[in-house]
């Protein structure tokens, strides 16, 4: 029996005596273009049941009817906060089937904007947790500073935030000489910000309250079901595609991988905060180090690659981004699989809210991370 | 206790942002410095960078060759090659690219595609229209350079804050 409540036309349903459905979304604010079912017992959730698939476009399929070229605009609006990471394994598996090689000043520009994206996703992300918990100022801060770093990706990349600029066979353009001074004057003006983000936030005893001991996820459930990403690592699992499997040039760097013992909503929350900080710390010295040289192979629009199969992965903002793509010989791909971490990320969903209350649970959900573009591809 | 300390340093980190100038810009009445436009030069293989507005058309070195309207295909279908009435040794046929705004990316993919240093990309964002049909641009009204009225700001940023003028 449906019943919709007059004051919120929130729809429920009566499924035992003390049992009720509730639906959310999938028009909610923030959780995005996703619906969940759950099951409360009074304040306590029973039974949660997810239900993506809203804003499945057929990604996949589509990049069967164009060049690899392409492609990349159409693949980018999967995930907009993350665009270039997504493109990233992509060119890299494109690459390998074309069997070329990608010059050093070339990949060191991949790795500044991929590190920019990341965040710039962090941010975005860190601005929906904030108001999740009901902390405004959470909500503008991060959203304010991302901007800066909106325009240091602008003056690379050419657009605010489609670039397309991660393609197979290099990168669009070199950098400008303007971008090493400002991005210097940003990240110096951004750590003293992250102190202040400590203080206001993550030392915030409110937020403590809503976050330590919620959404507990144990380093052997987080292994046995396949998380990647923010989410492993907040689990106490130092796991790192950059370090596990480096691809440009990141064995070259030197960075700290987070990880954190308490695999709580709290830990997730920081190893975003110390992403952040380290992702400056990796451009900082991928400028250092970076050689002169060209920054792009000239390709064919219509690129024929080489018959056979190709796997790449990369550390994406939400974790391990991957894509295999079978090729034919012909322009086209025959067959392009994409492994998102926000559908691997979802399914501990239904692990963590069990049992949780009610309140608890915008800030379990979006410590997850989960982009529903991105996951229903 | 500490929950009395932590919440008091909370609240004086959010003090200690009142006397701070205003980030945000006052967009309609001022803008900001934008960069150069984007080009590509064929022969290097490579662009230069600049920000991917709506286009510019060189008229005079576009030879009709259709490579921008191919390399938009399976992407928007934004550019259609139109017979202008103009005469030019170079492109017999008088063809030229025509850009449909409702339905461009800005991608810039057509720019890279152009062999002929005949297509580029201007720092212009402002394409708002009431209507779908002035977003069609025509190659004459491409080939027009775009002029910024608007009064320019700076963004400043400093150790500890950042503003616009």
């Amino acid at each position: 029996m449906s019943m919709p409540l007059a004051s919120s036309g929130l729809q429920t349903a009566q499924v035992a005596e003390d049992k009720l459905v509730v639906s959310i979304g999938p028009q909610h604010p923030g959780a995005g273009h996703f619906r969940f079912t759950i099951t409360v017992d009074g304040d306590t959730i029973v039974d949660v049941a997810p239900d993506p698939g809203y804003v499945h476009r057929g990604a996949e399929k589509q990049t069967e009817y164009r060049t690899y070229l392409q492609s990349i605009p159409m693949l980018e609006r999967s995930s907009l906060t993350d665009v270039t990471n997504i493109i990233g394994p992509y060119s890299l598996a494109a690459e390998e089937l074309m069997g070329i090689e990608i010059p050093p000043r070339g990949q060191y520009l991949r790795m500044i904007m991929s590190e920019n994206q990341r965040i710039m996703s962090h941010l975005y992300w860190l601005g929906i947790q904030g108001i999740f918990l009901g902390h405004s100022t959470m909500f503008m801060w991060p959203l304010g500073d991302r901007d800066i770093f909106v325009d240091l990706g602008q003056m690379i990349g050419g657009a605010r935030i489609t670039y397309s600029y991660w393609i197979p066979g290099g990168v669009r353009n070199d950098m400008p000489e303007s971008f090493k001074p400002r991005a210097l004057k940003v990240f110096d003006y951004f750590e003293t910000r992250l102190k202040d983000y400590e203080r206001i936030f993550f030392q915030n005893p409110l937020f403590l309250k809503r976050t330590e001991d919620v959404g507990v996820l144990r380093r052997e459930d987080a292994i046995k079901l396949g998380v990647v990403g923010p989410v492993l690592r907040g689990s106490d699992v130092k796991s790192d595609t950059r370090i596990d499997e480096p691809y440009c040039f990141y064995k070259d760097l030197d960075f700290e991988v987070p990880s954190y013992k308490e695999c709580d909503t709290y830990a997730r929350c920081m190893v975003h905060l110390v992403e952040m900080r380290q992702s400056m710390r990796i451009i900082r010295q991928c400028l250092e180090k970076m050689p002169l040289g060209p920054v792009r192979v000239k390709l064919s629009p219509q690129q024929r690659t080489n018959p056979g199969e190709a796997y790449a992965r990369v550390e994406a903002a939400r974790g391990a981004m991957s894509f295999h793509i079978i090729s034919d010989g012909s322009t086209k791909p025959y067959r392009v699989r994409i492994s998102v971490p926000s559908m691997r990320n979802l399914i501990v969903l239904k692990k963590l809210l069990i049992g949780s209350h009610v309140a608890d649970m915008p800030a379990i959900y979006w410590s997850l991370d989960y982009w529903p573009v991105e996951a229903d591809k | 206790m500490s929950i009395v300390v932590d919440s008091f340093r909370a609240f004086i980190a959010g003090i200690r942002q009142l006397p701070r100038k205003r980030m945000t810009m006052r967009y309609p009445d001022v803008q900001t410095e934008m960069q150069s436009y984007y080009v590509y030069d064929p022969k290097l293989g490579v662009a230069k960078p600049g920000y991917k507005g709506r286009h510019i058309l060189w008229l005079d070195k576009c030879t009709g060759c259709q490579l921008c309207s191919i390399a938009c295909e399976n992407i928007s279908q934004a550019i259609e090659m139109v017979k202008v009435s103009r005469s030019q040794p170079n492109n017999k046929k008088s063809i030229f690219p025509q850009v449909d705004y409702a339905k461009c990316v800005f991608c810039g993919l057509c720019v890279d595609a152009c062999p002929f240093y005949a297509l580029g990309m201007t720092e212009d964002f402002n394409l708002v229209s009431t209507t779908k049909k002035n977003l069609v641009y025509a190659p004459e009204k491409l080939a027009i350079p775009p002029k910024v009225t608007r009064p320019k700001v700076e963004f400043k940023i400093d150790k500890d804050v950042a503003y616009h003028d």
